[in-house]
Formats: C-alpha cells, structure tokens, sequence
C-alpha cells in the first residue's frame, strides 16, 4: 500500500528581493508516493532548486500548501525533520580524510547525543546502508582516494543511515559517466522499492529517467507541473513539453529526444539498424547529399554509393 | 585495530607529554635533575631551597600555562578551521589578537602619545586591556555574525577588523616613545613566565569554560565536516553552533591573549598535525588529540625558548612561529592542502 508522504496543493514558491516578492513556481500540485521513485525533470532556472528548498523547510511558500505527513516542512523543529527528510545536495564537500563508513555513521548524527557516539543499533544502521549501496568493501577506503560515482553512493548510503521515509536528491549524476548515472538511478529506485521509501531525483537525464523512474514530475516555465508515469507522459506526448524548441522532439519509437531536419529525404537501403546511423552521420556532416540512392549490405559492411564501394561512413563523408 | 591505534596514540602522546613536562621543569638557566624534580613534586622534599623556590614559584606555573595555553589554542583553531571549512583559519582569524593587542597597546601607548603614563604595568592591567580590547572586536564582529548568515562572509569580516585595528595599533606606535614601544613590543612577543598562582588559575577556569561549550557540541562538529547545508539537514542549528564558536574562541583565545601576549602558529598547525598523527577528521578523536598535541608543543617551544643553560631566554611567538612555520609549510608542500582538508 502506497502512502502518500509529500503533498503540494496549489502551491506558489519565489524568492524575497528587497521587499518584494519574485514568484517562480506558482500554482503546483502534486503527491509522493512511498515506495517510488519520482524524478524531477526541468530546465535550467525553473526553480527546481527553489522547490527542493521548499520541501526541506528553508522557505515559505508564498501560497498553497506544502505537507510532509501532514504538516508543512517548516512547522517541524529541526530535530523531527531530520528524521523524516534526509538529502543528498549538489554541493560537492568530501572531506578527504574521511573514510566511508565514517562518511555513512555522519547519517546517524540526528539520533546521538552530545558525543556523538554510536551505539549498536546506529552500527547496525550504518550496516545496513553499506549493505544496500555495496559500498561494505569500500568502508575502510578514504573519501579522497574514491571515484566520483563511489564518492557518490557514499553520500546516498549517508543519506540511507539518516533512516528516514523520504529521500531528496538534487541531481545526484550530474557529474557522472553514464554507466555510474544507470547504477546510482538504479539503486535508488532499488531503494525505494525495498525499503518503502519516497525518493525525490532532481536531474537532466530524461532518458534514465524515463528508463528508471515510477513517476516524473516535468516543471516548465509558466506552466503547472505534470506528473505521470514516464510511459503515460510519452504516450500523451506530454514529454515534448520539456524541449521548448520545435527543433526537437521525443521520438517514442526510440524513446529518446532527436532533432526534426527539414532537409530531403536520403534513399537508403538496407538493415533498419544500418540505415538509422548511416542516416544520422550523413544529416550531421552538413555536406550536400548524393542524389544517387545509397546501398549498405550487413556482414561485410559495405556502403555502395555512386558506383563506389565503402568499408566505413567516414570514407562516404569525404567524397561527397 | 584501528581503534587500538587510535588509543596508542593517544597513550603515546600522554606520556610524551608528561616526558615533555618533566624535561620543561628539569631544563632552564639552571638544570635540576629528573629525580630532584619528581621528589620535590611528590614527596616535598628538596634537595636545595633554591630548587623549590624555582620549580614551584617559576617553572611550575610556566608548565601549567605552556599545557593551557597549548590546549586553549589548539581547540580554538581547530573548531575554526571546522566551522570557517578553512585549513587556514586560526584562533585569530576573527581578530581576537588584533583586539587584544589595541586594548594594551592603549594602555601602553596610548599614554606615552599623549604625553604621559601609566606607572603601574602589571600583568593583571595588561590582561585587562587585552580582556576589553579583545572583548570589543568580537563584540562587533557579534554584530555582523548577528546580520550575516553566510560564514565565508564573517570569516572575511573578521580579518578586516583584524586589519583594521592593527592600522590603528600602528599609528599609535608610530607616535608613542621609545619606551613604552619596548613594552608593547615586549608584549606582543608574548610570554608564558611573570604570571602568579592566581594568575594561572583564572586562566585554568577561562581554558575550561571556553572548552566545555566546543567538547559538548562534537556531534555538531563533525555533522559540520560536510558543510552547513549537510549538517541543517541532519538536524543541527548552525546559528546555535556559530555563537557558540565566536563565544568560545572569544574567551579561549581572548584570554590566553590577554595573559601572554598572542601566540602565533600554533592554533593553525596543531589541529593540522593532529590529523596528520590519527589520520581521521572525527572530532570525538580530533578534541583531545589536538589538545595533547597542542599542550606538548607548547611544552617543547618553552623548553627551547629558555635556551637550557643560559641565562636568556627567547620570545616565545618567535619559538612557536619558528617551528610551526616549518611545519605549516611542509603540510602544504607534501599534501594538496585544500584537497586533503
């Protein structure tokens, strides 16, 4: 059964400039779901940060409602908060001499006292995080001695040991090659199944979003937020709403963004797969298109083009 | 085993200490030997007169206040250095030597540029013009940290106070007389010596009550190692923990000021090497380690200042800033300094 943890009701954020009051988002609706990870998509300065601040109980929203279990974020004291929302924040800060497991007990802080002394059960917390991002084999290693993407799990195991029902991750990939952007999306959404969890991923990665995500929130300037999951927003064609030039478009036969040419057709024949790259490269070189229709035969590849014979695409561009 | 390093080290640095201790004690214009030493500490009785009148009225509260002061320091530049996410950061950096520094050299100077003096300079008139001067800077810098959220911002604010009022201290250097510069410059060269029983346990009860609010709060400190942001939303009050700094280092670093004149280096390069020897950023290891660290260095430092067998001794700033110049330059040539931090 999904709980609902996070609830904003016609909810307007901005910013204070001198006395004035600067809206960015207004009119926002939307609910999380425990057990769900939700990706937040949106371009650049649309206020998806502005947002985040929201839910953490930094600002006030200027109208609407924003409930975490019921009450808003910044009725809480600090204390109880922490138990109900732990983050992982853009900023990078990694202190070097600090090893993982180190890194993760830091999550237990809002449950210590004074001394900041962990007791079994914390230990067992800690644990446990380690466990669930497979960082255990790493506990010992020195945050300055870790790649970016390992730095990274850390962090989320950190934020797993805060033992809260909802996690926020402002663009946890941002600065990660692709395959350490599928695992960290992939172990978050692990996260979330497993342990119940409401997971909140701001990024720009439509498509693992769309690959990964439960549901997706998609923010644009000026209008309310849509939410769905990722395959109702495509089949409504709803994505779109995320590229604001008519140059691109989200081609749902590849589930990926492409780019709309208005230059002629090419003939091409040949394997559908073949033809799609050959196509591709062509359109990309800029150069004048043969008016010849071109031929590509699989296993040897080869490309036949005004009476020439090819080996690799390269070798195509150039003559033309 | 990591732990049992941790406590050997600890262990080792103990007794390095009390090693340190009795050397410090044993070594000066006259030495006294280890056993003459530790006879006339526990059992009272003294081979010479002399010797008792020299450990216990001299060296002795010279040792207690190489230990606080080395402790005070050291907690004060490590909780800055923490709090400011700064490797450079000091006790001093919000200006607190600055402070110190005006309300004595008013007491100092000022006169003599005005055509007249004090004629009683005492180590309680100097403690308190350091206490007032160094009470008035962080009053104002309370006053900014009071409109300023942002820490990078006190920390800039504080060093041009520093800067500030040390302009003023030069202009009044500038036309005072011979004198009383001597003093001043006598002053500012610090000095562990010249202070009485009762001198040395007000500094006791200052060292402790600025240490008390900084040991309590190690929860927040080390929450803190990932940034304000992180530790907020972890449950911390940094606003709490920020008053908390400037009252701390305000009384640590105020008083230990006021008492010996400002201490250079060693609230910079103690915290640092007490990461270096645990190789940990925890500051339920960090705390004391650095306060065992700090304590024997100012231990040595004095040791050396009383150049063993002669009659003269050395300002101790220029001993603390001859070692820990080094020390500070060897960390940032052997180790990326801002990456390792």
């Amino acid at each position: 059964m999904k709980k609902q943890v996070l609830i904003g009701k016609n909810l307007s954020l901005g910013y204070e400039a001198g006395n004035q009051q600067k809206t960015i988002l207004s009119n926002l609706d939307f609910e999380l779901l425990s057990g769900q990870m939700t990706c937040l998509l949106g371009p650049n300065g649309v206020g998806k940060s502005t947002l985040i601040k929201a839910i953490m109980g930094k600002i006030e929203p200027f109208k609407g409602s924003i409930e975490l279990f019921g009450s808003a974020p910044t009725s809480y004291h600090r204390d109880d908060l922490s138990k109900k929302l732990s983050v992982v924040l853009s900023e990078p800060i990694f202190p070097a001499q600090m090893t993982v497991k180190q890194l993760v007990a830091l999550g237990r802080t809002p449950y210590l006292n004074w001394s900041g002394r962990l007791s079994d059960q914390d230990k067992n917390e800690v644990y446990k995080a380690l466990e669930a991002t497979k960082l255990e084999y790493l506990r010992k290693e020195r945050l300055g001695e870790l790649s970016d993407g390992q730095r990274q799990k850390a962090m989320i195991a950190r934020a797993l040991a805060q033992d809260c029902p909802l996690m926020v991750l402002d663009e946890p990939t941002s600065h990660l090659d692709l395959v350490n952007r599928y695992e960290v999306m992939q172990l978050l959404q692990d996260i979330a199944k497993t342990q119940e969890k409401a997971v909140l991923v701001v990024t720009h990665d439509l498509d693992i979003a769309i690959e990964t995500g439960q549901q997706l929130w998609i923010l644009n300037c000026g209008s309310p937020l849509i939410s769905g999951t990722p395959e109702d927003l495509i089949l409504q064609g709803e994505i779109n709403q995320l590229l604001p030039s008519d140059k691109y478009f989200f081609d749902s036969n590849r589930g990926k963004v492409v780019m709309h040419h208005q230059t002629t057709k090419i003939e091409i024949e040949g394997p559908d797969e073949l033809v799609y790259w050959v196509e591709k490269a062509l359109i990309k070189s800029g150069k004048h298109l043969p008016k010849d229709s071109i031929r590509i035969s699989e296993n040897p590849f080869r490309i036949f083009c005004q009476g020439k014979e090819f080996t690799r695409i390269s070798e195509l561009i150039e003559i033309l | 085993m990591k732990s049992n390093r941790t406590a050997f080290l600890f262990l080792v640095c103990l007794l390095f200490l009390g090693l340190m201790f009795l050397l410090n004690l044993s070594l000066g214009s006259v030495k006294i030997g280890f056993s003459d030493v530790f006879m006339g500490l526990f059992t009272n009785s003294w081979e010479k007169d002399s010797y008792r009148e020299i450990i216990l009225n001299f060296r002795l509260p010279k040792a207690l206040v190489a230990i606080l002061v080395g402790i005070g320091l050291s907690l004060s530049g490590l909780q800055m250095q923490t709090f400011f996410r700064n490797p450079l950061a000091g006790p001093y950096v919000l200006g607190i030597s600055s402070g110190a520094g005006f309300g004595v050299a008013i007491l100092l100077l000022a006169g003599s540029a005005m055509g007249f003096t004090f004629t009683a300079i005492s180590p309680w008139s100097t403690a308190f013009a350091g206490v007032f001067g160094a009470g008035g800077i962080l009053l104002l810098v309370s006053v900014v940290a009071w409109r300023v959220r942002d820490s990078m911002t006190l920390l800039i604010v504080g060093v041009m106070f520093g800067a500030a009022v040390s302009a003023l201290i030069s202009v009044m250097s500038y036309f005072s007389q011979a004198e009383s510069l001597k003093l001043y410059t006598i002053w500012s060269l610090g000095s562990l010596g010249g202070l009485s029983w009762n001198q040395v346990m007000i500094l006791a009860v200052l060292v402790l009550l600025g240490a008390l609010p900084v040991i309590a709060s190690t929860r927040s400190f080390n929450a803190l190692l990932l940034g304000e942001s992180y530790a907020e939303s972890m449950g911390i009050n940094s606003q709490n923990l920020r008053w908390l700094v400037i009252l701390s280092t305000g009384v640590l670093a105020g008083g230990i000021t006021a008492f010996c004149g400002p201490i250079a280096f060693v609230g910079i390069a103690v915290p640092h090497l007490g990461r270096l020897l645990w190789k940990s950023a925890d500051h339920r290891i960090l705390f004391p380690g650095s306060a065992l660290v700090g304590a024997g260095l100012m231990l040595i430092c004095d040791t050396i200042s009383q150049l063993p067998g002669s009659a003269q001794t050395l300002p101790i700033n220029a001993v603390t800033s001859l070692i820990g110049a080094p020390v500070v330059i060897g960390l940032v040539i052997k180790r990326n300094f801002s990456k390792e931090f």
